[in-house]
């Protein structure tokens, strides 16, 4: 169906491309055009290849636009992609005894009286969220030592070196994000962990937080007061599928497609409170957390069905989910959600 | 040394002993004639490093390799001035070895930098191939500051001024994917993901890179290395791995990928005890 005016027909491409996802904006269309110039006729799929596509889960829509416009391409096909994914997961964080203090119990079980009296400890929880070292360095009393600076303190002592001066990377705490799960199976946990995000976000004004269940939500501005049981109401009032289905993948590609490369998601910690029986497509949602662990600094998932020792990630989301996951949790009751702070402090360093 | 098409590329990679599929071949060419950087991802492995290296030596260039780690820093890549020498200066200028005045606009003279790659591949323009090497395990601050340089290949060496070329360096960045590079790097380069060769083509390798390899061997080895990548394991045996495993094997004087001399030599090609487990349990397909 190529067209005569051969500009217009990969205009129209582009923009095909465009409808599929992929990020061609006019600046790209241009470059497809220069690297066609380039080539022979036949060789436009690998011109396209080159300038259009910027990752390998775009190759099939690619192929597929392609094949509508200017029929079957002729790539080699290789081999099906697998992506690498670090398949390291934690298995026993939280929950050494059962003794019967509130710290220990599970937020499900958990009267309004004891989760008031829970929030008001979750604030006291450290969030020791590892820090990332940024490119500005300053001066320190130790360190890599700072020759600038020392040369320029020689000046005053006529050049001899004897005051001698340090630097080290200026450190920077991560972003942390809270993705929570609201939906009707959650239910029992949903008001404990909105009450844990609330105490987070009081924490440090960076970080965030979304609620989701079959659509996703910010929540960040609605929990910023100063009142939990407020705040939740609010975040109520803002996630309309309260108590519906988990499409847990859907949810997690509005999440990256929005925040996730804007920088958002970008070298973070992010946090996800879901019991992961998802309705949606596993394949999705293994594909978007695998999207999320490359963006992310640490994923983290908090299932309180792993509260009970019996537990195995059976449900198909949960599984399609698990490989892409750091530190796998439960996240039911306050001691654990402890122990995932001191986690990433232990584990990631600060 | 100039190229009229993909084909005259992927000739001059072939007699530079590295074989190219069709893609990579046109996605080179390209890179060279619209003067951008190529951006090349694929599992580690695949070759992505050696397409630098060989096309600094197609070009007759000079190969500048950064090589990225966490927390790579702009004076790692671009230039530092040698204090210690500026130190041992001042102090030949306190002692008046030297007279003051007019030498001290000298201490941040070009005798006192320090070039790193960026800088090094700058000043050489189209003599060099800039090969900035995993560029995943930077930081994102890194990524920003290449974008920079990348975008007008010019730089401002605040003591010195700013130092331009008409003709930019070849640039050819690599990753593994352990982490998105930015949209924004994306946009400046041409991409090309690099697959695992197929049979036909990793025996051709393996027979160009490893001496004295017998032609039943190296295609025996290119296909229990394909089968091998078929598996779940956590990584993957890319290229490099399949030559190690057809040298290892050569050098035991096996026939062929099978039997004890196989299972032996394993370790060259599978190198994570998990992946061995898996590898060990599925021995018998393997080899059949």
């Amino acid at each position: 169906m190529a067209g005569s005016d051969p500009h217009a027909t990969l205009v129209r491409f582009g923009r095909a491309l465009r409808a599929e996802g992929l990020p061609v904006g006019p600046d790209r269309v241009a470059e497809l055009g220069r690297a066609a110039a380039l080539l022979r006729p036949g060789e436009l799929y690998w011109a396209g290849r080159a300038t259009l596509v910027s990752r390998p889960e775009q190759i099939e829509a690619y192929d597929a636009v392609f094949g509508r416009f200017f029929g079957p391409p002729t790539p080699t096909p290789g081999p099906p992609l697998r992506l690498r994914v670090e398949a390291e997961v934690e298995e026993d964080v939280g929950l050494a005894s059962r003794a019967e203090t509130l710290r220990e119990k599970s937020f499900a079980q958990c009267s309004r009286e004891e989760l008031s009296e829970l929030a008001e400890l979750m604030g006291r929880i450290e969030l020791a969220v590892p820090r990332r070292r940024t490119r500005r360095r300053e001066p320190a009393r130790s360190g890599t030592p700072d020759l600038r600076r020392t040369l320029r303190r020689s000046f005053r002592t006529g050049g001899d070196p004897l005051e001698r001066a340090w630097r080290r990377r200026r450190p920077r705490a991560r972003r942390l994000i809270l993705l929570l799960d609201v939906s009707g199976s959650m239910d029992a946990y949903s008001r404990a962990l909105v009450l844990f995000a609330h105490a987070a976000l009081r924490s440090d004004r960076r970080f965030e937080a979304f609620c989701f269940g079959t659509r996703l939500t910010r929540v960040t501005r609605q929990l910023e007061g100063s009142d939990p049981d407020e705040a939740l109401r609010r975040a109520a009032a803002e996630v309309l599928d309260w108590d519906g289905g988990t499409r847990i993948g859907e949810c997690l590609q509005r999440f990256l497609d929005e925040h996730g490369h804007g920088g958002l998601a970008r070298g973070a910690v992010v946090v996800l409170c879901s019991d992961g029986l998802d309705v949606g497509d596993p394949e999705l949602l293994a594909e978007q957390m695998a999207r999320l662990s490359r963006l992310a600094y640490r994923v983290v998932w908090l299932n309180p069905l792993k509260g009970d020792p019996a537990y195995a990630p059976l449900a198909r989301g949960m599984q399609a989910a698990l490989p892409h996951v750091d530190l796998f949790a439960s996240g039911h009751n306050l001691a654990s959600l402890e122990e995932v702070g001191r986690a990433l402090a232990r584990r990631y360093g600060r | 040394m100039r190229f009229g098409s993909a084909r005259e590329v992927e000739e001059a990679l072939r007699r530079e002993s590295y074989l190219p599929d069709r893609g990579l071949a046109t996605a080179v060419y390209l890179a060279l004639a619209m003067r951008r950087p190529l951006l090349l991802e694929g599992e580690a492995g695949v070759g992505k490093t050696e397409v630098g290296k060989t096309l600094a030596r197609l070009l007759g260039a000079e190969l500048v390799r950064l090589q990225c780690y966490e927390g790579i820093d702009a004076s790692q890549a671009l230039y530092e001035w040698d204090y210690a020498r500026q130190l041992l200066y001042a102090r030949a200028l306190q002692a008046g070895e030297v007279s003051v005045d007019e030498r001290v606009a000298e201490l941040y003279g070009p005798d006192f930098l320090v070039e790193r790659p960026v800088l090094r591949a700058l000043r050489a323009g189209a003599g060099a191939v800039l090969l900035v090497d995993e560029l995943d395990r930077a930081d994102d601050e890194f990524e920003a500051f290449l974008l920079e340089v990348l975008s007008d290949f010019t730089v401002t060496v605040p003591e010195l001024g700013t130092i331009a070329v008409d003709e930019p360096p070849v640039v050819v960045i690599t990753s593994n994917r352990t982490r998105e590079l930015h949209d924004a790097l994306k946009r400046r380069c041409l991409y090309h993901w690099i697959e695992f060769p197929d049979v036909e083509r990793e025996a051709q390798i393996i027979r160009l890179r490893v001496p004295g390899v017998e032609e039943a061997l190296a295609r025996s080895v290119a296909e229990t290395v394909a089968r091998l990548r078929a598996l779940d394991l956590v990584k993957r045996p890319g290229a490099a791995e399949a030559i190690d495993w057809a040298a290892a094997l050569t050098l035991v004087g096996a026939p062929a990928a099978e039997g004890e001399p196989a299972r032996e030599t394993l370790g060259a090609a599978v190198k994570n005890r998990e992946d061995q487990a898996r590898v060990e349990a599925a021995w018998a397909e393997l080899v059949e």
